[in-house]
């Protein structure tokens, strides 16, 4: 018998990661792969697996802990050792920490003051203006000179955050989020429900969103009546096992090879609105729809994937943020985004972008129609997209431009080879 | 005063915690009772303290340096000390800044109560003044009563055996003074004593004056003191006899004289929080062992309404920290969300040299397992000190080798207790090495010390040979 310490697993460089359920308590008995706690983050909320099977011996985080990488989930006693051992895995205990009596917080309390080496960088007003508008620096990327938070990055993080002026953020009267809502219950009866875990999360990204970026949308349609043929004789002939192909995957695929040429689909613009940051890279962000609410995980390099392997891509990526099991990873690095409410209804909608990628493409339900050739009308398949764009960066002629392309790429596939 | 009244806030304690609680309370529109069992404002700090202390060593700094321009062909007459007119002197400066404090405290419309309080229960507290008893009734109280000199209590009671209180009082210059305590207090009455004509031995427990600050950078002030005074480290009292002719004192330790006479023992062995006999315990406030008031941040206890500030919650045992949590609490107190965060709270002792410092030491870095580059600068290099005759210090500063920021530093020198501040504002403004490098700084200036050891640490200084590795 040998007691392991369970550790949180690496999630790349997420700012924050909260305990949002334990699972386990001292004395369960547990099988490998177990949930043991879920943990959010800013884009997800995830369930981690015991690595190991055995009795938990004790449980060290508790709900509403901030959590990084590395940090001990709980000691389990397991039959045979594999993992570390809690001999050699002893942590120093610092001195300061042990005599500090007088400084320890009353139970309940925050905790006190991190030493000067490992704490925030951030001056003293900046601190005391996060503490006063509760902003957990913790969570906040500073854009200082070295990583420094600034003011302007509180400003930022706070809801309505880079309209609002630094003093008086957060009043009921800057801050649309928070108006006080009239009394409703004087016209009839209410009922006040939470939102969403998802939700809340995503509220303050996509207020931002909307706040600092001055978008347009554009609307145009492409005729998919051949590659719909194409796809279904695809997957009449689809190996056992393997992922069909949704209209998606070649959306995704014409999306890729229209970012290309026009690369400034694919940038961010920087701090100081002076330049933008052009990605070598083409992550798409994938909307999802899950019972939990919307999740948006990333098809990395979708240039240079092919299409069976987008289909199962999609498939695993999907399947993962409907079971609310997406990996912080999966949600990360997206250049651009496509939200597709086809499967539902709808002949046109205008998404949101999401900060800081810079346009966003909406895919409506396609629906057969009657187009003029020429000589007759003829019944072809349409699919309606709309495409929101930052305008800062991107013109309404470009925008056409990309659209147009788009059409031409989805209409003929074999131009992406081009 | 009527039974009807209720203030929003009473302030047990009229330090310098105490009464910048309450003026920043009644500056937020509250309504304070101030209540301070001596006549006058100011507390500890003010009457028997850092005050009548800069004021006594100002005058032994006067004696000494006239002494020290023999250096500069200068020589002057041996000095005449009239006690009764240096004690009229420190009286005076307490006397002008307490009364400046009545001032305030009056033009904030502030009641003002002089006697002892106690809490009758969690918003009455009964003041036993020299006009009797009377209640005053709040809504939220904060604890700022302060500190006291430890007695230890091997030590009998006699007029020559003095804490810290007694020997400001400058009755009377002993020949022979021991000075128990090699902290702060102890050497900066070692100092006054010293140019007044004592011949000084100090005792010390641990293995350093001064413990908490690093050794290093203590040194320059050792090496002048151990040729004036006779400093006994890791030396225990074990007994002390007053006889009529002197005050018998048996020592233990490696190597020191069993036994020695002196004229006058000063006990400078720390302070311990007054808590006692205010009827906190039975409020249901929780106490530390050594009797300190548990508050977290904001400056709670762990009774709601109830605050604590100052010595009694804790070191360190400044009046400057003290202030600031006042200002801390009475914003709490006024709904404001502040809370006492400081990243570094200097510590200055001013002795001759100066030792100041801030933030970490190399100990409490290391104890820590934080990795850290530690720039230091003797001031035998520095022009300013040398044309002063000051060449006795260093500057030390240490960043850390991961996020490259200041996390600590330590001056030894004169006006180091001015030179810090720097120190304290880049380690608040997370600064690193480069930035303070790349700060000019004025020459030939004390000041320019702290440059160059940040300037050793980003590999660009030139006024002395840099280090191999960069």
């Amino acid at each position: 018998m040998t007691i392991e310490k369970i550790r949180i697993p690496d999630f790349g460089d997420v700012q924050k990661i909260t305990v949002v359920e334990v699972f386990i308590a001292p004395g369960d008995e547990i099988a490998a792969e177990a949930s043991l706690i879920a943990l959010e983050s800013e884009k997800a909320v995830m369930d981690i697996p015991s690595p190991l099977a055995g009795v938990i011996k004790e449980v060290l985080v508790k709900e509403d802990d901030v959590v990084a990488s590395g940090d001990i989930i709980a000691l389990i006693e397991t039959a045979a050792g594999s993992g570390e051992s809690i001999e050699q895995a002893v942590e120093p205990v610092a001195p300061a920490e042990a005599a500090a009596v007088v400084e320890a917080p009353v139970a309940g309390h925050p905790a006190p003051p991190q030493p000067p080496g490992r704490a925030f960088h951030a001056s003293p007003s900046v601190r005391a203006l996060a503490r006063e508008q509760q902003v957990d620096l913790a969570g906040i990327t500073g854009t200082g000179p070295g990583g420094r938070i600034l003011r302007e990055d509180i400003v930022t993080a706070l809801p309505g955050g880079g309209e609002a002026p630094p003093t008086g953020v957060g009043d009921s009267t800057t801050s649309p989020g928070q108006t006080a809502p009239e009394d409703f219950s004087k016209y009839g009866p209410i009922e006040e429900v939470a939102l969403g875990r998802i939700k809340k999360i995503a509220g303050p990204h996509l207020q931002k969103s909307w706040n600092t970026i001055p978008q347009v949308t554009h609307f145009d349609e492409a005729d998919i009546t051949d590659l719909e043929r194409f796809r279904k004789e695809l997957n009449g002939t689809l190996p056992e096992g393997e992922a069909p192909f949704s209209p998606l995957v070649f959306v995704i695929k014409a999306v890729a090879a229209t970012l290309k040429a026009f690369p400034v689909f694919n940038s961010s613009l920087l701090s100081g609105g002076e330049k933008v940051a052009l990605k070598k890279y083409y992550h798409l962000g994938i909307a999802v729809d899950t019972p939990q609410g919307l999740v948006v995980p990333v098809v990395k390099d979708a240039d240079r994937k092919g299409f069976r392997q987008i289909a199962g891509e999609l498939q695993v990526l999907s399947s993962n943020a409907r079971a609310g099991k997406s990996a912080i990873p999966d949600l990360q690095g997206a250049t651009f985004t496509i939200s597709s409410l086809g499967g539902i209804g709808g002949s046109g909608f205008t998404p949101i972008v999401s900060h800081p990628q810079v346009a966003i493409l909406g895919l409506s339900r396609s629906a057969m129609q009657p187009v003029w050739d020429g000589q007759q009308f003829s019944p072809r398949l349409l699919l309606p997209f709309s495409l929101s764009y930052d305008h800062r960066v991107i013109d309404g002629a470009e925008a056409a431009r990309f659209c147009r392309a788009l059409r031409h790429n989805i209409e003929d596939l074999k131009r992406i080879m081009l | 005063m009527s039974e009807t009244v209720k203030y929003d806030v009473l302030v047990l304690g009229g330090g310098p915690g105490g009464y910048t609680a309450a003026f920043r309370a009644a500056d937020l529109g509250l309504t304070v009772c101030l209540v301070e069992k001596e006549v006058r404002l100011g507390g500890v700090c003010l009457n028997v303290g850092c005050i009548p202390s800069k004021t006594l060593l100002h005058a032994a700094a006067v004696i000494e340096e006239a002494a020290q321009a023999l250096e500069f062909g200068i020589e002057f007459a041996a000095p005449k000390v009239d006690l009764e007119k240096l004690r009229a002197k420190k009286n005076a400066v307490i006397d002008q800044l307490t009364a400046g404090l009545d001032g305030l405290c009056k033009a904030r419309k502030i009641t003002r109560l002089t006697g002892t309080g106690s809490f009758k229960d969690r918003s009455t507290l009964v003041v036993t003044g020299t006009a009797g008893e009377q209640e005053v009734h709040f809504a939220s109280a904060i604890i700022a009563t302060g500190s006291r000199p430890f007695k230890l209590p091997n030590i009998p009671e006699d007029p020559r055996i003095w804490d810290s209180t007694a020997a400001l009082q400058l009755t009377t210059v002993p020949k022979r003074l021991l000075i128990i305590g090699g902290g702060i207090i102890g050497l900066e009455m070692a100092q006054i004593y010293s140019a007044l004509g004592s011949r000084i031995t100090i005792v010390e427990m641990l293995e350093q004056i001064i413990p908490p600050a690093d050794k290093d950078l203590i040194q320059p002030l050792f090496l002048k003191l151990k040729k004036q005074y006779t400093i006994l480290t890791r030396t225990k009292v074990s007994e002390v006899r007053p006889t009529a002719s002197g005050i018998e004192v048996t020592l233990e330790g490696e190597t020191v004289p069993e036994s020695g006479e002196f004229d006058g023992v000063l006990v400078a062995v720390g302070r311990r929080p007054n808590t006692a006999g205010m009827g906190l315990e039975e409020l249901g406030l929780v106490l530390t062992d050594r009797g300190f008031l548990r508050v977290n941040e904001r400056q709670e206890t762990n009774v709601a309404h109830f605050y604590g500030i100052g010595d009694v919650v804790g070191e360190p045992m400044l009046a400057h920290k003290a202030s600031h949590e006042g200002k801390v609490v009475a914003e709490v107190i006024a709904g404001h969300k502040s809370a006492f965060l400081p990243m570094a709270i200097p510590s200055v002792a001013y002795t001759n040299p100066e030792v100041a410092w801030m933030g970490l030491t190399e100990k409490e870095a290391k104890a820590q397992n934080i990795e850290y580059d530690k720039g230091k600068f003797p001031w035998g290099a520095s022009g300013r000190a040398l044309s002063a005759g000051a060449s006795t210090g260093v500057t030390k500063v240490l960043f850390d080798k991961h996020s490259g920021r200041i996390i600590g530093a330590g001056i030894c020198g004169i006006n180091a207790g001015e030179l810090i501040h720097e120190a304290v504002l880049a380690l608040e403004m997370g600064a690193n090495a480069e930035d303070i490098s790349r700060t000019v700084h004025a020459h030939p200036t004390l000041a320019e010390t702290f440059a160059f050891a940040a300037e050793i640490v980003d590999g660009s200084i030139t006024d002395v040979l840099p280090s191999k590795k960069k």
